[in-house]
C-alpha cells in the first residue's frame, strides 16, 4: 500500500516539471523533439532510482554534516556511468542531448529527492519513489517534446504526422517554443486542478506563490 | 419589498463623482482615426490585397477576443475597440500579400497568448500585436519576408538595400519615395508620412503620451547620426533611419501602449530611448534588417524595473 503510494504521487500529485516546478533546466532545453524528452527522461529514471537506493542504504552512516556532498558524489558517479553508457549504445542521443546529461548531477530532483525522501525512509519505499517522480518526469519531458515536435516540425519521434503542406511553426522547436508550451501546460493544469476541486466539492486551491499580489483572485466570489 | 423603498433611487457609489469623459473606447477611437490616413495610403499604394489584410485581421481579433471573454465568463467588452486596434497594427505589420492563413493565425495568437491568456486588457506584460508578429515572424521567415511576398511591385525595400547594398545605394532611394510610402515593408509601417501626421495629432491631443515616442525617435536618431558622422558612406543617414522598416508605426503605436508603457514622464523618455537604441544595434549588429518590433518586446520587459524610478513619499529619507 505506501509502497504503491509512493511510486504513483510521482506521477500526477507530484509531477517533477509540471507541479513540483523542479527539473525546469533540461525540461525547457532538450526537449524540442519527442525523442530527446524521452531519452533525457530515461537517463533520470536510471539516476534517480539508483541514487535513491544508494542513499537510502547508506543513510544510516553518512554524518548529517557532510550528507549533501555526499549526495552528490552518488549521483555524480552515476551520472558518470549513464554518460558512458549512453556513449556507448546511443551516441546519437548523447549527441543531441549534449551538456544536459553531465548536469544531471545538479538537477535539482536529484537532491531534492534524496534529502527530502531518501534520507529518510526505507530502501524499497525510495526506489519506489525514484521509480514514480523519474516516471512521472519521462512522461512530461515526452509529453512537452511531442507537443513541440508535432506542432514545430510536423513529426512526432521522426515520422511524419501532419497533414500534406502543413507549415510548421519553427518557433515551437526554438527556446521561446519551450518556454510558451511550458506556461500553458501549468495554467492547463492548474484549471484541471481547480475544475476537480471543485467536483468534489473542495476548497479551491489557493493562488499563492504570486509574491503576495494575488490580484488574479480579486474578482472571485468568496 | 415596499413599494417606497421601490421607487426612490438613490445610487450609493464612493468618490470621486467627476468623470473627465475619457473611457477606453473614446481612445481606441481617437486611436483608429490617427490611423486612417495611413490606410488610406496603405490602400492607395497596395492596393486591395491591403483592404483585404486588414479587414480578415480585425474580423478574426474581435472574433476571438469576444470567444475569449464568452469562454472566461467575462461581460463582453469588445465594444471598447481596443481588438479592431489591435488587429489593425498587426495587419499593418503584415505584407500585403500575406496568405489569409498567416494573417488569421496572428490574430488568434495576439490576442489568445498576448492579451486574454494574461487576464485581458491592460494585464500583458509585453505588446499585444507584437507577441502575434513575433510567433509569426520566427516560425515562417519566408511568408513573413515583405522583400520576398510582393515580388509584383516597383517599389524597393530601403532596408535591405541598406544592409546588402551600402548606404551610397540605399542614399539614391528619393526621401519623397519613403514618405509616401512606396518602399517594401509591411503594409502599413510603411506610411510614414500619414502615420507621422496621424501620431502627432494623437500626442498633440494627449492621447498618446509622447514621452516615449520622442525618446524612441531621439534613441533611433541619435545613435543613427553618430554613426553617419564617423563615416557617411557607410551609414545611412538619421533620417533614413527613421523611415523605414517599422520606426514610426512603433514608435507611436506599439512603444506607447499605456498598458506597457512606464507610467511617469522620465522612465518614459528612458524606456524609449532605451527601445531606439536596439533597434539601432539590431539594425548595425544583428541578422534582422528591420529590429523596431523585436527592440520594443524586449523594452516592455524593462518597463517594471524603470517604474522604479518614482519619487519618495513626503517624509521618508
Amino acid at each position: 500500500m505506501s509502497v504503491m503510494h509512493e511510486f504513483t504521487k510521482g506521477l500526477w500529485q507530484d509531477l517533477p516539471p509540471f507541479r513540483l516546478v523542479l527539473g525546469l533546466c533540461p525540461t525547457l532545453a532538450v526537449t524540442n523533439s519527442a525523442n530527446n524528452g524521452l531519452g533525457m527522461g530515461a537517463a533520470v529514471i536510471f539516476v534517480l532510482v539508483l541514487s535513491n537506493m544508494l542513499i537510502s542504504m547508506v543513510r544510516g552512516i553518512i554524518p548529517k554534516k557532510v550528507r549533501i556532498a555526499c549526495f552528490i558524489v552518488i549521483a555524480a558517479s552515476l551520472v558518470v556511468a549513464v554518460e558512458l553508457l549512453m556513449q556507448a549504445y546511443a551516441y546519437p542521443l548523447y549527441q543531441q542531448l549534449g551538456i544536459f546529461v553531465p548536469l544531471i548531477v545538479v538537477n535539482c530532483i536529484i537532491l531534492a529527492r534524496a534529502e527530502a525522501f531518501a534520507a529518510k525512509n526505507g530502501v524499497a519505499a525510495s526506489v519506489a519513489d525514484g521509480l514514480g517522480i523519474g516516471l512521472g518526469y519521462t512522461l512530461s519531458l515526452t509529453f512537452l517534446g511531442s507537443l513541440r515536435e508535432i506542432l514545430g516540425n510536423g513529426t512526432w519521434f521522426g515520422a511524419p504526422v501532419m497533414w500534406e503542406g502543413f507549415e510548421p511553426f519553427r518557433i515551437m522547436v526554438q527556446a521561446p517554443g519551450a518556454f510558451i508550451c511550458l506556461g500553458l501546460i501549468l495554467a492547463g493544469m492548474n484549471v484541471i486542478n481547480v475544475w476537480q476541486a471543485r467536483r468534489k466539492g473542495l476548497r479551491e486551491p489557493d493562488p499563492v506563490g504570486c509574491g503576495g499580489c494575488g490580484c488574479c483572485s480579486l474578482d472571485k466570489k468568496d | 419589498m415596499t413599494a417606497a423603498s421601490s421607487s426612490v433611487l438613490l445610487a450609493m457609489s464612493a468618490p470621486p463623482y467627476w468623470h473627465c469623459g475619457r473611457s477606453i473606447r473614446r481612445q481606441s477611437l481617437y486611436t483608429l482615426a490617427a490611423l486612417l490616413p495611413a490606410i488610406c495610403f496603405a490602400v492607395w499604394n497596395w492596393g486591395l490585397p491591403a483592404v483585404r489584410v486588414m479587414a480578415l485581421s480585425i474580423a478574426v481579433c474581435v472574433v476571438v477576443e469576444a470567444l475569449c471573454q464568452k469562454l472566461m465568463g467575462r461581460e463582453l467588452a469588445v465594444d471598447d475597440l481596443t481588438a479592431v486596434c489591435s488587429g489593425l497594427l498587426l495587419a499593418f505589420l503584415l505584407p500585403a500579400d500575406s496568405p489569409w492563413w498567416i494573417v488569421a493565425l496572428g490574430a488568434v495568437i495576439s490576442i489568445t497568448l498576448g492579451k486574454m491568456a494574461f487576464g485581458g486588457l491592460g494585464a500583458n506584460p509585453v505588446n499585444t500585436v507584437l507577441v502575434g508578429w513575433a510567433v509569426l515572424f520566427v516560425s515562417f521567415p519566408l511568408h513573413m519576408d515583405a522583400n520576398a511576398a510582393s515580388l509584383g511591385t516597383q517599389f524597393v525595400d530601403p532596408l535591405v538595400r541598406l544592409k546588402f547594398f551600402g548606404a551610397e545605394q540605399a542614399a539614391h532611394i528619393p526621401l519623397t519615395d519613403l514618405l509616401l510610402g512606396r518602399q517594401i515593408n509591411g503594409l502599413g509601417a510603411g506610411q510614414i508620412g500619414a502615420l507621422f501626421v496621424g501620431g502627432s495629432l494623437l500626442c498633440m491631443r494627449g492621447i498618446l503620451r509622447w514621452h516615449s515616442a520622442l525618446g524612441f525617435f531621439l534613441g533611433v536618431a541619435g545613435i543613427a547620426a553618430v554613426f553617419h558622422a564617423s563615416d557617411p558612406t557607410l551609414h545611412a543617414s538619421p533620417l533614413y533611419h527613421l523611415c523605414t522598416g517599422s520606426v514610426m508605426l512603433g514608435g507611436f503605436f506599439l512603444i506607447t501602449d499605456p498598458a506597457n508603457a512606464p507610467s511617469r514622464p522620465l522612465p518614459m523618455f528612458l524606456y524609449g530611448l532605451i527601445g531606439g537604441g536596439l533597434v539601432m544595434a539590431i539594425r548595425k549588429y544583428g541578422v534582422y534588417t528591420d529590429g523596431t518590433p523585436f527592440a520594443i518586446l524586449l523594452v516592455n520587459m524593462l518597463t517594471p524595473l524603470l517604474d522604479m524610478i518614482r519619487p519618495k513619499p513626503f517624509g521618508v529619507r
